[in-house]
């Protein structure tokens, strides 16, 4: 008996963090079951986190944008722009993959100060201002295409960034499994039961409010057979890809800092109250300026994952990155209010808008029903954060 | 009981402050004294220069004239961080709160305690800020659930609760409350003006601006009324409530007008 009044407890004090994990569930499911399996392959879960890569790194820095009230629009062609530098660095100037990236990710940065300037400093809505960026990294990208056209990216390093797996270790058992991957999902399953472990131990020695026994042990199993059914997954294929670990690196630093760091604690305090933010000696500017810096890096780093993908730089590239990283950002959970949002539920938002595209994809849906019901699953999202939000008032 | 009020040195003092905007005198010389361990109630009809003169103390306005003495030495704010770096604490009306975060985080915000410093990404100490939070809640009796509980979701009382507890979390020597009591239930003013009594017996100074004359007679020691930009009054709160009460308006709305006038009238 106590144990579901817990489960009923748990779920609604935690409604708005359990409900794009449940979201996600229904949807793979649904599809796992309308494509015979097809979705739930390991072929085609990697191709799924590879195509979500490029969008998940642009939704994590977007969440932080929105964060602190502010929009960029100017994501998706900065990012295509960037990705054609790279791609004009190593085919034309002949630099190293290694200085091309860093070159790029240069860039990046500078662009997101720029728009910062604007932002904080002249006080232009982000709105506008990114709006402009749209405009203008989208003629850049053109200019920087004219003469050449799509630009074929020869290089197999920098291609593998997109394209290619993580080595495996040989040993003589399991030939048909990903042994590497496997071992990594054991690690991060023993990871995270240990930091949970110690969490826990921690809290209870200060007196703190912790889930009962029987719940902790159920949220243990769960996400510890979630990670596992997930290298599973990847090994039966080729592995854990280079865009997964790219992806997971950048979670695991920008989850770091948002929930560990005081420059995280700045940043939602930016978006909560700004008035309070500035008169408890928090520059709302710097803020600005760091979250506007790294969502420029976070553009480079999408440009480069999407040129590597493609193996080369198209005239095109960036198209409604933005939108599709808005869309996942908010579909991850942030509020357009400010203040509210996490990391990885950005990367959850952005899986969910892959995994609809993948599986309608697959089911041979319509493309013009795929947009339909995308722009339903968005609104379905925002509708539920604004009903959990009024429940709690 | 009034020569050992007398005889307290004062933690701040102003001294003949002036401020104009523009052609307006906001504040034509104003003294203000607050000695250690006193309520001081600040009173006035609108525009009478009151939340110009704490404006001016907490750092957020820089005087024309007057200067500002902190226990007995000049000090200039130059900004209200810079006031609250040298202990003046203000708790502002609309609590100045970041409602997205919970309570111990609103009590260390801008202040964080750090485990590891690493400059701007220094890793947050969360245990020593919850344990400090709960422990400051208990002594000043703020009844909240948990200090994770994020600040959304408590009352306005309990939210004033935490603006004032963040406000003495870390030894202020002077709180100015600006209308503490203003947005709150009866039961919610209550529990407020019972918080700012158990800040008295703990030693804090403190200076209240309110609408609400009963507010101040119930917490405070003395008055000081403000009128078109002069103190006109300056007294004990003593004798029965409606005495008080005449007193105190008799003053805010110039039908009295005994203060013995400063040679920068």
């Amino acid at each position: 008996m106590t144990f579901i009044a817990d489960a009923r407890k748990l779920m609604r004090e935690n409604i708005r963090d359990y409900g794009m994990y449940i979201a996600l569930f229904i949807i793979m499911a649904v599809f796992t079951i309308t494509t015979d399996g097809v979705f739930i392959s390991s072929r085609n879960i990697v191709n799924l986190v590879n195509q979500t890569g490029y969008i998940a790194v642009l939704a994590v820095g977007m969440t932080m944008i929105i964060v602190i009230r502010h929009i960029d629009l100017s994501v998706g062609f900065l990012a295509g722009f960037l990705g054609a530098a790279t791609a004009i660095a190593m085919v034309f100037w002949h630099w190293s993959v290694f200085a091309a990236i860093l070159f790029a990710l240069g860039l990046g940065v500078l662009a997101g100060l720029l728009t910062a300037f604007l932002v904080a400093q002249l006080g232009i809505p982000s709105f506008v201002a990114t709006l402009a960026g749209w405009l203008g990294y989208r003629g850049a990208l053109q200019l920087v295409t004219r003469s050449t056209g799509t630009i074929v990216i020869p290089n197999d390093t920098f291609n593998a960034i997109g394209n290619g797996f993580i080595p495996d270790i040989p040993a003589p058992f399991m030939p048909e499994m990903h042994k590497l991957t496997l071992l990594l999902g054991l690690l991060g399953i023993l990871l995270f039961v240990w930091n949970e472990l110690s969490r826990r131990k921690k809290l209870q020695a200060y007196d703190f409010e912790v889930l009962p026994t029987e719940m902790f042990i159920l949220k243990l199993a769960f996400v510890s057979i979630l990670i596992g059914a997930i290298a599973w997954v990847l090994a039966g294929y080729r592995g854990l890809s280079w865009t997964a670990v790219i992806v997971i690196l950048v979670v695991i630093v920008y989850d770091f800092i948002t929930t560990k760091t005081v420059l995280g604690r700045h940043i939602y305090a930016v978006g909560g109250n700004p008035e309070a933010a500035e008169l408890s000696g928090i520059s709302v500017k710097r803020i600005t300026f760091l979250v506007f810096a790294s969502m420029g890096l976070l553009s480079a780093l999408s440009g480069i994952l999407f040129a590597s993908r493609l193996q080369s730089a198209t005239t095109t590239a960036g198209t409604l990155f933005e939108l599709d990283a808005i869309a996942a950002a908010f579909v991850g959970g942030v509020s357009a209010a400010g203040g509210v949002g996490k990391v990885t539920g950005a990367i959850i938002g952005a899986l969910v808008m892959t995994s609809l595209t993948s599986g309608m994809n697959l089911m041979g849906i319509d493309i013009s029903y795929q947009y339909i019901v995308r722009a339903l699953v968005l609104a379905a999202a925002v509708i539920f954060d604004v009903a959990t939000r009024n429940t709690k008032q | 009981m009034e020569s050992t009020t007398q005889t307290r040195s004062p933690v701040v003092e102003m001294r003949g402050i002036k401020k104009n905007f523009g052609a307006v005198q906001a504040l034509r010389g104003v003294d203000l004294v607050l000695r250690r361990n006193e309520v001081l109630g600040l009173v006035g009809d609108n525009a009478a220069g009151k939340s110009t003169l704490m404006k001016t103390l907490s750092g957020a306005y820089t005087p024309d004239a007057g200067g500002i003495f902190l226990e007995g030495k000049q000090v200039h704010f130059s900004s209200p961080l810079d006031a609250r770096r040298q202990g003046i604490e203000m708790v502002y009306q609309d609590y100045a709160l970041a409602n997205n975060l919970d309570v111990a985080a609103n009590v260390f915000l801008g202040r964080e305690a750090v485990s590891l410093n690493l400059g701007s990404i220094s890793v947050m100490d969360h245990h020593f800020m919850e344990q400090e939070t709960k422990r400051l809640m208990d002594r000043l009796k703020i009844r909240i659930d948990s200090v994770r509980q994020k600040v959304e979701r408590l009352s306005g009382g309990q939210r004033q609760a935490v603006a004032i507890a963040r406000a003495t979390a870390f030894n202020a020597k002077v709180i100015i409350m600006d209308e503490p009591t203003a947005a709150l239930s009866v039961a919610a003013i209550a529990k407020v003006l019972d918080l700012i009594r158990e800040l008295k017996t703990q030693g804090v100074s403190i200076i209240i601006v309110s609408h609400r004359l009963e507010d101040i007679y119930q917490v405070g020691d003395r008055m000081m009324v403000l009128r078109h930009g002069r103190k006109v009054h300056d007294s004990p709160i003593e004798g029965d409530i409606h005495e008080f009460r005449e007193r105190a308006v008799a003053y805010m709305v110039g039908a009295r007008d005994d203060y013995p006038l400063a040679e920068t009238a």
